[in-house]
């Protein structure tokens, strides 16, 4: 007499079993008994006592976090300055290069940093796992395009055309981070291979 | 097993603004269910503590992510699942282990009928078995999640989970207790 196989109890057990094994399981006191055992071993695993950690690890994780931040802030600093020295530069050499600024170099700037949003949020955060190495490089990223942000916020609110050239400068560094960032996103561990 | 796990949403949402304070009572109240988690899927009490303490590294950097949809338990354990299931892996390409159970089959006999529970039956499944039957099985996770978590097929999953069940049955019907 053919028996259950394992595959067989287990589909089975999720109420997944064939036509044949669900026929053969009422006539079959050797397979009752084996899906009885295979319930009985999957509560007794759902029983096993909680493993607790030896050791504490909060400390290394608040230290290794503490740490994190401090780099970052450093970071931010440093991409604030860099910013600030772009747009000191811009300022500074733009009597003498010719005007290059316009209102559809910015419109095309900003349609792009729209856009980039737009497929940034596609792969936006779902609650899904990326690698450390991953969401380390996203946050400077996102530290610089705010450190950018802010310069465009302080030339939206000073008048003068002398402004026009540095917002646009300002909108394609910031796209060019956007497109960094996406790639981050696009590319990023989402799941592990095994 | 079973977790009721309550942190309130004024933890939460201070975990997410950066707290310490908040990060560390998330900490204390998801250490042992993510520890235990870990443990049983790995085999050694020190590469669980390095999950537990990367799952909260990776938890800390990622809280604000968390839009409350869902339990948080589901959140962490699907991060600490990722981050055990990524040890066996880089275990594996380090020690080139068979990707199937033949290591444990060709175990002497002795060693299994000596010592058999339903603890030590699970450490004699390959990493990938245990794995699949402690998300199956008792974390409730379905093969369509554990396949998406392992980059395998439904197929995969179903097929270790019925393989290591055949292997727990026939290693606890060769312990003592059951002679």
């Amino acid at each position: 007499m053919t028996h259950c196989t394992m595959d067989d109890l287990v589909a089975l057990r999720a109420h997944e079993g064939s036509v044949w094994a669900r026929t053969h399981l009422e006539s079959c006191d050797v397979c009752r008994a084996e899906l009885d055992a295979l319930y009985q071993r999957i509560a007794q695993l759902k029983a096993l006592p909680a493993r607790a950690p030896a050791r504490d690890r909060w400390q290394v994780v608040r230290q290794q976090v503490v740490a994190e931040r401090h780099q970052r802030r450093r970071e931010w600093a440093g991409w604030s300055l860099a910013a600030a020295a772009g747009l000191a530069a811009i300022l500074i050499f733009r009597p003498f290069a010719p005007g290059i600024a316009s209102a559809d170099e910015l419109a095309q700037a900003q349609q792009a940093s729209a856009q980039l949003e737009s497929t940034l949020h596609q792969y936006g955060t779902d609650g899904r796992v990326e690698s450390g190495s991953a969401a380390s490089l996203a946050a400077q990223l996102e530290d610089q395009i705010a450190a950018v942000d802010g310069v465009i916020n302080r030339l939206g609110n000073a008048n003068g055309a002398v402004q026009e050239d540095s917002v646009v400068a300002m909108w394609r560094q910031r796209v060019q981070l956007m497109r960094q960032l996406v790639q981050v996103r696009v590319t990023r561990v989402s799941y592990v291979g095994l | 097993m079973d977790i009721a796990l309550a942190v309130s949403d004024v933890v939460v949402a201070r975990a997410r603004s950066g707290d310490l304070e908040a990060l560390e009572a998330l900490y204390r109240a998801f250490e042992t269910p993510v520890y235990n988690l870990a443990r049983r899927i790995l085999r050694n009490a020190e590469d669980a503590e390095d999950v537990l303490q990367e799952t909260f590294l990776e938890v800390v950097k990622s809280i604000r992510e968390y839009r409350g949809e869902g339990h948080l338990w589901g959140w962490v354990r699907r991060i600490a699942s990722s981050k055990a299931l990524m040890k066996i892996r880089r275990d594996r390409l380090r020690t080139t282990e068979e990707f199937d159970e033949s290591a444990s089959v060709g175990r002497p006999a002795m060693s299994v009928a000596a010592n058999l529970d339903l603890e030590r039956a699970l450490d004699e499944l390959s990493d990938t078995g245990r794995a699949v039957v402690w998300l199956h099985d008792v974390e409730g996770y379905t093969h369509e999640e554990i396949a998406e978590m392992m980059d395998k097929t439904v197929s995969f999953s179903k097929s270790q989970l019925a393989r290591s069940h055949a292997r727990l049955r026939l290693l606890l019907d060769a312990a003592p207790e059951s002679r």
